[in-house]
C-alpha cells in the first residue's frame, strides 16, 4: 500500500514540479519515485496484505507484475528525457499523467472486487487518453485521442452493465463470493449471469486488444505519440493481462462452456487477424499494432491453458515482449528524425551501414519477438508451448505454431530494410543515453534466454 | 571438455576477429582455428572412434547441457569440420568488404553445426538448429547475388515453418516423458508411443528435415538459394547444412517414432525417387551451370533420403558414406563453378565453350569432379552410390532400378555442361582467361584427392560408417522388432 501512495504523491510532486520552469529535472525526479517505488513493492513481498475490505488483495502476484511495469515505465521515463528534450511545453504532465496511469495498473493488479477493477481501469484509461493526444498541432494524434476515448467509454458501459447484471444476480462485488455463487450452478448458468459475465469479459478484452475488439489499438498506435505507444503497447498491455488472468483465476474459473468456447475464438482470431493485418503494413508503429495483437493471442494462449504456472508464463511472456518492444520504438523514433518524420518500414534502411552495433541490437530484439533461439522471446515461446501441448490443447497449439512462422516474415521484412542499402543516406545521430538502453535492454534479452528466469507466484 | 573446445573454438575465434581491420589476418587465423578444429576431430576419431561420451554442464529448463557423440555424429562432424577450412580458404581470393564480419559469420555458423550433431537433448539440439539459420541468413543477405532480400526470406522462413513443427513435435515429447518430464534424446528413445500417434508426430517431426535436405516436394526453396548464394553461402548450405537434415531424421524419426516410419517407409521412398528423377530431369534442361549442380545435388540427396528409408545395413552405409562423399564433391564442384564465373564472367552454358585450351588445369580438375559426382568406379561416389543401390534392391528391385538412373542420368547431364564448358571451339571471348592459380590448387587438390583416395581406400570412413550404422541399428531396436514381426 504504501508504494501505491508513494507512487500517488510522486505523481502529484511531478505534476506541481511543471511550475518550476525547468524541464531537466523533471524525469530524474519521477524516475527517483519509481525506483523508491519498486523498493517499496518488493519489501511487501510474502506478505499478502489485504485493503479496504477486502477488496485490494496485495500479494506475489500483483507485486511482480507491478515490478515488471514499473521497469519497463523506467525505461520508458530514461528513454523520455531526450524525447521531450524538445518539447517546450506541458513535459510535466506527460510525466505525472503516466504515473497516475500506472497508478490505475496497480489496482488492476490487486483487485479482488469487481468495483476495484472498475476503478483502476478507468485510472489507467483516462490519463491514456489525455496522453494519446499528445501532441495538440497533430491532426493524427487528436484522431487518436478522441477515437481512443470513444471506443474506450463504449467498452466501459459494457464492463459497468456487466457488473451490474452480475451483482443483480449474486448480489455482491467480491470475486470469491462470486466463484462460490457460480460454482453451485454446475456450469449451467442463469441467462442474466452468463450475459454479465460476457460482458466483463469484453470490457477486459477490449482493453488488451483482442481480436474481435482490436479496431482502435492500430489507429491510436499510430496516432499517438511514440513514447506513449510504447507505453500504451507494454505496461498497459501487462496490466491489462494481470488484471484478466486475476479475474478469471479469482472468480470464474473453471469457465462456463459456452464462455470458455467464446475465449478460444477469441484467441484464435487475435493470431490470425493481428498476422494476416500485419502481413500487410508499411507503416512501423500499425505493424508493431498488428504484431502486438498476435503476441495478446499467446498470452491468451497461456492464460487460457488454465495450470499452476499459467501465471508465472504469462508474466515472464509481457516482461521479455515489453523487454524487446521499448527499445524497438527507441530505434523508430531514431530513423524516424533521421529521416525527417517518415514512418514507413523503408526508413530502417541503411542502418547497418550507419550504425552496425545499432542494425545487431535490432536483429536480437526482432528476434525476440519473432521467437527464435537463443533470445528470451524464444523461451517465452517456448514456455506457452510447453503449457497449453501439455494441457491437452493440440489444435490450437499448432495453430500458434503457424502463426508464430507468420510472424517471424514481418519481423524478418523490417530486418531486411535495416540490413539492405540505403540510395540516400541520412546521417543518424543518437545521444549516449539511448544508446545504452538499447545495449542494455538487447543484452537483457539475449541473458533471460540463455539463463532461465523464473518468478514463483 | 574436448567437446567443449570443439564447439566453441570456431564461434569464440570469430568473436575476437570482429574487431580486426587486416583482412589477411582474419583470414589466417580464421584459417588457422579450423585447421585446429579439424586436426582436434581427427585426433578423437582415432583415439575413441565411436564411444559416447557426455559432459554435464549446466542444468537448464529441467535438462542438463549434454554434449556428445556417436557414430553418426562423428561422421557429420568430421564431414563439418574438413569442410570449413576448405570454406574459408576459399575466401582468399577476392577482396571483399568487411572480412571480419564474414568470418565470423562462417566461424558462428560452424560452431552452430557442430552444436547441432553434439546435442544429446532435443532442446538443445533445437537450438543450434535455428541458430544455424541467424548466420547464414546474414551471409546470404549481405554477400548473396542477384535477387537476393526476396530468395533470402523465402527460404528463411521455408526453413523456420519446418522448425516451428520440430519444436510443436518437441514439445509433444516432452509432454509424454514420464515423471520429471525431459527433453533428452535417451529419455525420448524410451517412449512407447501408441501407432495412430507415431503416424502424425512422424510427419510432425519430418518436415523440418525433409526442407532442409529437401525432399520433394518441399525443395522450392533450393534452387533459387543456391544459385543465388555466394561462394562461401552456397557451399555451407549444399556441403554441411542439407546433410543436417539427414542427421535430424536420423536422430529423431527411427528410434522416436519407428512404427511411423514403417507406415509411412514407401510413400516416403516414393516421393524422394519421385525426387530423383524429378531433379535429374530438370538439372538436364538447365542452361545456367550453378542451377544445374544445385538440382543435381537435389538429386543426389534424394537418393540419399530414399537409402535412409530402405531401412538395411547397406543403404544406412552407403548413406553414411555417401554424406562424406557427396559433401566433399559438391564443395568442389561450387568452387570449380564460381571460379568459371570469376574467370569468364558468365554462368550461361550456351555462351560458354573451348575453355580447355586457355585452361587445361581448371578443365582437368572439373573433369575430376564431375567424374566424383557421377559416381565413377574408383571415386568416392561410387562406393557410397553402389552400396545404396544395394541397399535399394533389397527393399525392391524398382526402387534400386528407379534409383539407379541417378547415376545415368547424371552421367548424361554433368558431361554434356562439361562438354559445352571445356570442349569445342575456343570462344574468343575467353583468349584472355587465366587458368587457375596456386590458391586454387590449395583448396582443389585435397578435395579431389579425398574423392579419389576414398574411392580407392574406403575401408577408414566405411569402418566408421559401420559403427555408426550399429549404434543406428541399436537405436532402430523397437523398429527392428517391429520388423522381424512383420516378415515372420
Amino acid at each position: 500500500m504504501s508504494a501505491l501512495i508513494l507512487l500517488t504523491v510522486f505523481g502529484i510532486i511531478i505534476l506541481y514540479l511543471g511550475f518550476v520552469n525547468n524541464k531537466t529535472i523533471l524525469a530524474p525526479v519521477a524516475i527517483t519515485g519509481l525506483v523508491a517505488t519498486l523498493i517499496l513493492s518488493v519489501k511487501d513481498w510474502n506478505l499478502g496484505s489485504k485493503y479496504f475490505h477486502d477488496m485490494m488483495i496485495i500479494d506475489n502476484f500483483s507485486i511482480s507484475f507491478n515490478v515488471s511495469m514499473l521497469i519497463i515505465t523506467i525505461l520508458i521515463f530514461l528513454f523520455g528525457i531526450n524525447y521531450y528534450d524538445r518539447m517546450e511545453h506541458h513535459v510535466a504532465e506527460q510525466y505525472a499523467l503516466m504515473i497516475f496511469a500506472l497508478t490505475g495498473a496497480f489496482l488492476m493488479t490487486s483487485f479482488s472486487n469487481l468495483i476495484m477493477l472498475f476503478l483502476g481501469i478507468e485510472i489507467l484509461s483516462i490519463p491514456l487518453y489525455i496522453l494519446a493526444g499528445g501532441k495538440k498541432s497533430s491532426f493524427r494524434s487528436n484522431e487518436a485521442s478522441f477515437k481512443y476515448f470513444l471506443l474506450g467509454s463504449f467498452a466501459t458501459t459494457f464492463f459497468l452493465f456487466g457488473i451490474a447484471l452480475v451483482y443483480g444476480a449474486s448480489a455482491t462485488f467480491y470475486l470469491p463470493e462470486i466463484k462460490n455463487y457460480i460454482a453451485q450452478f454446475h456450469g449451467h448458468l442463469p441467462p442474466m449471469l452468463m450475459v454479465g459475465l460476457l460482458f466483463i469479459l469484453i470490457g477486459v478484452a477490449f482493453k488488451v486488444a483482442v481480436a474481435p475488439f482490436h479496431f482502435w489499438s492500430p489507429d491510436v498506435y499510430e496516432g499517438a505519440p511514440t513514447l506513449v505507444t510504447a507505453f500504451m503497447a507494454t505496461v498497459v498491455k501487462t496490466a491489462g493481462f494481470a488484471a484478466f488472468y486475476r479475474l478469471l483465476g479469482m472468480g470464474l474459473l473453471p469457465l462456463p462452456g459456452p464462455l470458455e468456447k467464446t475465449l478460444w475464438v477469441m484467441t484464435g482470431l487475435s493470431l490470425l487477424v493481428g498476422n494476416l493485418a500485419a502481413l500487410r503494413q508499411t507503416n512501423f508503429k500499425r505493424l508493431l499494432a498488428y504484431s502486438a495483437i498476435v503476441h495478446t493471442g499467446f498470452m491468451m494462449l497461456a492464460m487460457l491453458s488454465q495450470h499452476d504456472s499459467s501465471a508465472a508464463v504469462l508474466l515472464y511472456y509481457t516482461f521479455v515482449y515489453s523487454l524487446a518492444t521499448v527499445p524497438l520504438f527507441i530505434i523508430f523514433i531514431h530513423m524516424k528524425r533521421a529521416s525527417l518524420g517518415l514512418e514507413e518500414l523503408s526508413i530502417f534502411r541503411g542502418l547497418y551501414r550507419q550504425k552496425p552495433w545499432m542494425a545487431v541490437f535490432m536483429t536480437i530484439l526482432l528476434m525476440s519477438l519473432a521467437g527464435l533461439p537463443p533470445t528470451a522471446g524464444f523461451l517465452a515461446k517456448y514456455r506457452v508451448f510447453i503449457l497449453s501441448i501439455s494441457q491437452g490443447y493440440l489444435a490450437i497449439s499448432i495453430f500458434a505454431v503457424i502463426m508464430a512462422v507468420i510472424g517471424i516474415y514481418y519481423y524478418f521484412y523490417v530486418l531486411r530494410e535495416a540490413f539492405s542499402e540505403s540510395n540516400s543516406p541520412t546521417p543518424l545521430v543518437i545521444n549516449k543515453l539511448n544508446a545504452a538502453l538499447i545495449i542494455v535492454c538487447g543484452t537483457a534479452v539475449l541473458l533471460l534466454g540463455i539463463f532461465v528466469w523464473s518468478v514463483p507466484i | 571438455m574436448i567437446l567443449i573446445i570443439i564447439l566453441l573454438l570456431p564461434i569464440i575465434t570469430g568473436l575476437l576477429l570482429l574487431p580486426l581491420k587486416n583482412p589477411a589476418t582474419v583470414r589466417i587465423i580464421a584459417l588457422t582455428a579450423a585447421v585446429a578444429n579439424l586436426l582436434i576431430t581427427l585426433g578423437l576419431i582415432i583415439s575413441v572412434p565411436s564411444a559416447t561420451y557426455s559432459v554435464n554442464w549446466t542444468h537448464f529448463m529441467g535438462t542438463q547441457f549434454t554434449l556428445g557423440y556417436d557414430g553418426i555424429s562423428l561422421i557429420m562432424i568430421l564431414l563439418t569440420n574438413l569442410l570449413f577450412p576448405f570454406i574459408i580458404l576459399s575466401g582468399f581470393t577476392r577482396s571483399h568488404i568487411k572480412i571480419p564480419v564474414l568470418n565470423f559469420l562462417i566461424l558462428f555458423t560452424q560452431s552452430s553445426l557442430l552444436g547441432v550433431f553434439l546435442a544429446q537433448n532435443a532442446f538443445l539440439f533445437y537450438i543450434f538448429w535455428e541458430l544455424t539459420l541467424i548466420p547464414v541468413y546474414f551471409i546470404l543477405l549481405l554477400w548473396g547475388g542477384e535477387n537476393r532480400r526476396a530468395i533470402t526470406l523465402k527460404f528463411f522462413i521455408y526453413t523456420l515453418t519446418g522448425s516451428l513443427f520440430l519444436l510443436f513435435g518437441i514439445i509433444y515429447l516432452f509432454t509424454l516423458t514420464p515423471g520429471l518430464h525431459t527433453t533428452d534424446f535417451s529419455a525420448f528413445n524410451q517412449l512407447h508411443i501408441p501407432a495412430h500417434t507415431q503416424n502424425w508426430l512422424f510427419w510432425i517431426l519430418f518436415i523440418a528435415f525433409a526442407i532442409k535436405m529437401p525432399v520433394f516436394p518441399f525443395h522450392t526453396w533450393q534452387p533459387s538459394t543456391y544459385t543465388m548464394a555466394s561462394k562461401q553461402g552456397v557451399m555451407i548450405l549444399a556441403g554441411v547444412m542439407t546433410k543436417m537434415g539427414i542427421y535430424g531424421a536420423l536422430r529423431f524419426l527411427f528410434p522416436i517414432v519407428p512404427e511411423g516410419v514403417l507406415y509411412w517407409q514407401n510413400i516416403v521412398i516414393a516421393l524422394c525417387l519421385t525426387g530423383v528423377i524429378y531433379a535429374s530431369v530438370i538439372a538436364f534442361r538447365q542452361s545456367n551451370i550453378k542451377r544445374l549442380i544445385a538440382f543435381s545435388s537435389m538429386a543426389h540427396i534424394s537418393l540419399m533420403a530414399a537409402a535412409m528409408f530402405a531401412l538395411n545395413v547397406y543403404s544406412l552405409q552407403g548413406l553414411l558414406f555417401q554424406v562424406i562423399s557427396h559433401g566433399v564433391t559438391i564443395v568442389a564442384l561450387f568452387y570449380l563453378v564460381h571460379l568459371i564465373q570469376e574467370r569468364t564472367g558468365t554462368l550461361e552454358l550456351p555462351q560458354m565453350g573451348g575453355l580447355k585450351h586457355v585452361a587445361p588445369g581448371m578443365a582437368i580438375l572439373l573433369l575430376m569432379a564431375v567424374l566424383g559426382s557421377i559416381a565413377l568406379p574408383m571415386t568416392s561416389g561410387f562406393v557410397g552410390e553402389f552400396l545404396i543401390i544395394t541397399g535399394l534392391a533389397k527393399q525392391s528391385l524398382w526402387v534400386a532400378l528407379i534409383g539407379g538412373t541417378t547415376m545415368i542420368l547424371g552421367a548424361i547431364y554433368m558431361l554434356y555442361a562439361y562438354q559445352r564448358i571445356m570442349l569445342g571451339d575456343s570462344n574468343p571471348a575467353f583468349s584472355k582467361v587465366q587458368d587457375i592459380r596456386v590458391l586454387d590448387y590449395f583448396i582443389l587438390i585435397p578435395l579431389i584427392a579425398v574423392i579419389f583416395v576414398l574411392g580407392i581406400y574406403p575401408q577408414p570412413v566405411l569402418d566408421l560408417a559401420e559403427a555408426s550404422v550399429n549404434s543406428m541399428q541399436k537405436l532402430l531396436g523397437p523398429a527392428g522388432e517391429v520388423i522381424s514381426q512383420l516378415t515372420h
